[in-house]
């Protein structure tokens, strides 16, 4: 198994080598002001992974999981790529099995006995992704598509999993240690493919996470032999183009190196983060629902626009512009929504509403698509939505708030009361809701400018590359990205935020969603508490309904006879 | 010149309507499967089409664009003009022009009636269907009759049950066909009695309107292929019926296509089609139509709507249609039971929407008891109401003949 760790300091550090401290199997980083961020890539040779992983493996050409912690982190450079909060899966079989089922891998890797994830099987619940007409496709773009949103602490089933795997009969020690850390990764990527028979694990921390426990020293696993260690202590640098990003740092071959060997290094990147303004704040948006939710959800996504104390003179210039002077740019909103809530591909075709909400247009929608089907009878996983999201119009002095909000609306399926779906299937959120409710939660959305980038760049020289993230096949190859950091909680959104005030006597919303990327609505659902009831009582209904009516037909014949007899005499 | 009036009111209510007024989802869904028809592409590639092509022919000007948008909401909105104008001409068999005109205002002037035609609904279109039956009957026009049946089944399938009323109704007395076999009245041979039974009327009627009715779906099926009888026919078959409606079985149904194994072992509902269709079919159509073909027609919808699996405000449109040209023959109309039913059944209905608004906008859980109870005791005062219509009808061969002033009966 090679290693790759990276420690990723804040722009502008002055990192002393001397703080790297090597041995013939380890480096430990030292003095660093807080927590650095780090990426660890593990590749495993199909050789080295088990028989029965061996055997699923066999009939994949391509898989690619992308679990993304619900915890908010700040995106470290050059790791700026978001996903929804959840497990995403793209997914190609091998030609000569199309049929190939990796729901059980799934289900073995992240499924424990009390938190199911509904996956009947690949054909029924996995959806193809589309190919939009007009952008060539990314070559190595997968075929087809899952997402659920993983309820809380779900990962731990997957650390189980790779320790049963990977410490057999060991409980303590560097090696569940390891995986133990996994809890604390803002996201992790798995990544497989036949030509390469290698599998490919990268998890990423975000900076300053206090908890020990989170890490783990940078260690040759199994020996001399375990197939190499590479550490590199990395700062962000100003890069000389505006599509590049230049690093500079050490780096460390274990058990090769006895020095650090410094480095400088820059390389077009596909993904960035949205320049921050001269304020220097993050640019973010945060996610709501307007109020009540009824059966037809209204997410709002919401710019703030920082501008604290008094109103700066440049006003809203500047805020919410595209990030780049050259090429068009587009702001975006990818969605991953799971089945018990759908977006109408036809109502977001008419310019009326699109206006009315701030969107440019459904630029691309997949999955489940059937706007009737209660959620008992869906078994895809849901729906993904690339929307194209209007900006402000410029010099617009209109909105006083110093934010800009636009809308999508949704629409919820039936769905089956909590305690019938077994734990949380589907994404429910943890909460049972509570009699005649089910609390649904919803995912943040990525957002980001998509911008052209300039022909000919070399995009997968990028050491820390990103691919197969859902929304980057539905766009050409020369498409950079510039994303908005999502922010809970704090946000202007006003008395419209996630947790918002209840309404009735149900008590709308929910504590669960504040500080996670999630949003959770109160959903209404028909308990079946009084089935028998329901079904008798229907019965009487119609039984006496029927006779009353039959009963006006005697008694009219009754009258009618006689109305009858009276004409025949005449 | 007081008819003059009332349509001039109903065509300004409507154009008010258009133009004031907002689009029903149905009609987007209209709109789209004609625009998929004009690019000669079939109407079900737009989900949740579920009518026959013609209507997304009917609306092909829609696709020019601008303006054009509404062409189909003014086509709807003349076809409720259409109709109140033969709901007078079937009343004038009878009334004076002015009475005739009076009656019709339930039709033309209903803010219920134009709205839902105003708003894109084409249930209009059905209507207008249903009416001309009528007329074309009472006419002793045959041929149109079936032609009008057959095509209303193809468009709406419903109007299958006015066959057994207009079956019934066709006999030798209101048909007038003065038969042969009179030369031997005490010993008709069965062929005979067969015969007697089949009059021309009849047979035109079974004919022509199974001829249309195959014909139609013939020219439909070539064309777009299964997914025109799955979504046209089929899919009333398989349907789950799950969202929220006025239907009294709505929240059985519910519970049984989400907790399948949670169901007490009986579905009352799947034998919801016995009460329905021996009332609209049977019951109603053999006691009630010989005696007065409106009357019976209006009681049969309103039995079927009643009864029915699924309803939403629309379907009242069936009977709605009816109720100008029962009025005239009844002992309801300004009796203060008439009002006490026509305010039982707005009060019945405002239950219900609340709940359903509370639903649907505020997200409470009503389902369970709030509309249950609402459609339960919705259901019911509609039985009640049926009840008295149904026996008014039943009672109306006297009423008739104590007034004699239907020429025709008394030829």
């Amino acid at each position: 198994m090679k290693q790759r760790i990276t420690y990723l300091l804040p722009p502008g550090t002055d990192y002393d080598p001397a703080n790297i401290h090597i041995s013939p199997d380890s480096v430990n980083i030292t003095d660093t002001a807080e927590a650095p961020a780090i990426e660890k890539r593990v590749t495993a040779g199909l050789s080295e992974l088990p028989a029965e992983l061996r055997h699923v493996l066999s009939s994949i050409h391509e898989l690619h999981i992308r679990y993304t912690s619900r915890q908010p982190y700040l995106a470290p450079s050059p790791l700026t790529s978001r996903l929804p909060p959840g497990l995403h899966v793209f997914f190609t079989p091998l030609a000569s099995a199309p049929e190939t089922d990796i729901c059980p891998l799934l289900k073995s890797l992240f499924a424990s006995p009390t938190q199911n994830i509904k996956c009947p099987s690949t054909p029924q619940s996995f959806s193809p992704i589309p190919i939009l007409p007009g952008s060539e496709r990314f070559a190595h773009t997968s075929s087809h598509q899952y997402y659920t949103p993983l309820p809380k602490n779900q990962i731990l089933a997957f650390q189980t999993f790779l320790s049963r795997t990977f410490c057999p009969g060991t409980f303590r020690g560097e090696c569940p240690n390891e995986i133990a850390t996994l809890s604390f990764a803002s996201y992790i990527d798995i990544d497989f493919d036949a030509i390469s028979h290698a599998v490919t694990l990268t998890a990423v921390w975000r900076a300053g996470i206090g908890n020990p426990a989170a890490r783990t020293p940078a260690k040759l696993w199994g020996g001399q032999d375990g197939g190499g260690l590479e550490v590199g202590v990395l700062v962000p640098q100003t890069a000389d183009e505006a599509e590049e990003i230049k690093l500079g740092g050490f780096l460390t071959v274990v058990g090769e190196d006895e020095y650090p060997s410094a480095t400088m290094f820059s390389f077009p990147s596909r993904h960035h983060a949205v320049p921050q303004s001269s304020l220097d704040i993050e640019p973010s948006f945060g996610i709501s629902f307007q109020q009540p939710t009824g059966l037809h959800p209204k997410m709002s996504i919401t710019f703030p626009q920082h501008q604290e104390g008094e109103k700066q003179q440049e006003g809203r210039e500047g805020f919410l512009s595209p990030p780049k002077s050259e090429g068009a740019c587009a702001l975006h909103a990818y969605l991953t929504l799971p089945s018990a809530v759908f977006l109408d591909r036809y109502q977001l075709s008419d310019p009326a509403v699109l206006r009315e909400n701030g969107l440019v247009a459904l630029r691309s929608s997949s999955g489940e698509q059937d706007l009737e089907a209660p959620e008992w009878v869906v078994e895809r996983w849901g729906s993904a939505a690339l929307l194209e999201l209007s900006p402000p119009p410029p010099n617009d002095s209109a909105d006083d708030r110093g934010e800009w909000e636009v809308s999508v609306p949704l629409h919820l399926r039936y769905l089956q009361a909590a305690n019938m779906t077994g734990g949380s299937e589907g994404g429910r959120g943890g909460g049972e809701g509570g009699e005649g409710y089910v609390d649904l939660t919803i995912s943040f959305p990525a957002v980001f400018w998509a911008c052209e980038a300039e022909e000919g760049l070399k995009m997968s020289t990028n050491p820390f590359d990103r691919v197969d993230i859902g929304y980057d096949g539905l766009f050409g190859p020369r498409t950079m990205f510039y994303h908005f950091s999502p922010a809970t909680g704090g946000s202007s959104a006003g008395g419209s935020s996630a947790g918002g005030p209840g309404v009735g006597g149900g008590g709308m919303g929910s504590g669960i969603g504040q500080g996670v990327l999630e949003s959770v609505i109160r959903v209404p659902v028909l308990e079946p508490v009084w089935g028998g009831l329901v079904a008798w009582g229907t019965f009487g209904a119609v039984v006496g309904g029927f006779g009353w009516v039959v009963w006006g037909l005697v008694r009219g014949m009754g009258r009618g006879k006689k109305g009858g007899v009276v004409k025949k005499t005449e | 010149m007081r008819t003059a009036v009332v349509f001039a009111a109903a065509i300004l209510l409507r154009v008010g309507l258009i133009y004031f007024g907002y689009t029903d989802v149905d009609y987007l869904v209209f709109t789209d499967a004609a625009r998929f028809v004009s690019r000669g592409r079939s109407p079900y590639d737009r989900a949740t089409y579920r009518y026959t092509p013609l209507l997304a022919w009917l609306l092909y000007p829609t696709t020019w664009g601008g303006l054009w948008f509404e062409f189909g909401k003014g086509l709807f909105a003349t076809a409720d003009i259409l109709t109140g104008w033969l709901i007078i001409r079937i009343l004038r068999r009878r009334l004076s022009s002015e009475k005739a005109t009076n009656y019709a205002c339930i039709w033309l002037l209903n803010p219920i009636v134009a709205s839902i035609s105003a708003r894109g609904s084409s249930e209009g279109l059905v209507c207008l269907l249903t009416v001309a039956l009528l007329w074309a009957t009472l006419q002793r026009r045959f041929i149109i009759a079936g032609g009008l049946l057959g095509f209303a089944v193809h468009f709406k399938i419903y109007p299958f049950i006015y066959a057994a009323s207009l079956f019934c109704w066709a006999d030798a007395t209101h048909v007038g066909s003065v038969r042969h076999d009179r030369k031997d009245p005490n010993r008709p041979t069965w062929p005979d009695r067969v015969m007697a039974f089949f009059t021309p009327a009849r047979r035109i009627l079974t004919v022509v309107s199974a001829l249309t009715f195959t014909l139609l779906n013939i020219a439909m099926l070539r064309p777009y292929g299964m997914p025109f009888l799955k979504h046209t026919f089929l899919y009333h078959f398989t349907r789950i019926d799950h969202r929220h409606n006025f239907s009294v079985y709505n929240t059985a149904l519910h519970l049984d296509s989400a907790y399948q194994t949670s169901a007490t072992g009986f579905r009352i509902e799947s034998l919801a089609f016995i009460p329905q269709l021996l009332l609209s079919v049977v019951l109603i159509p053999l006691l009630l139509a010989k005696k007065n073909l409106p009357g019976a027609m209006l009681a049969q919808t309103f039995a079927f709507v009643t009864f029915n699996k699924v309803c939403t405000s629309q379907y009242f449109l069936w009977y709605m249609v009816f109720l100008p040209v029962y009025l005239p023959d009844s002992s309801l109309l300004w009796s203060r039971r008439g009002l006490v039913m026509l305010a039982a059944w707005v009060a019945g209905q405002a239950m219900w929407l609340q709940q359903g608004y509370e639903l649907e906008f505020l997200g409470k859980s009503t389902f369970l008891p709030g509309l249950w109870v609402s459609s339960i005791n919705f259901f019911l005062l509609n039985c009640w109401s049926l009840s008295i219509i149904v026996e008014d009808v039943g009672a109306s061969m006297a009423l008739r003949a104590a007034k004699k002033n239907d020429p025709k009966l008394t030829q």
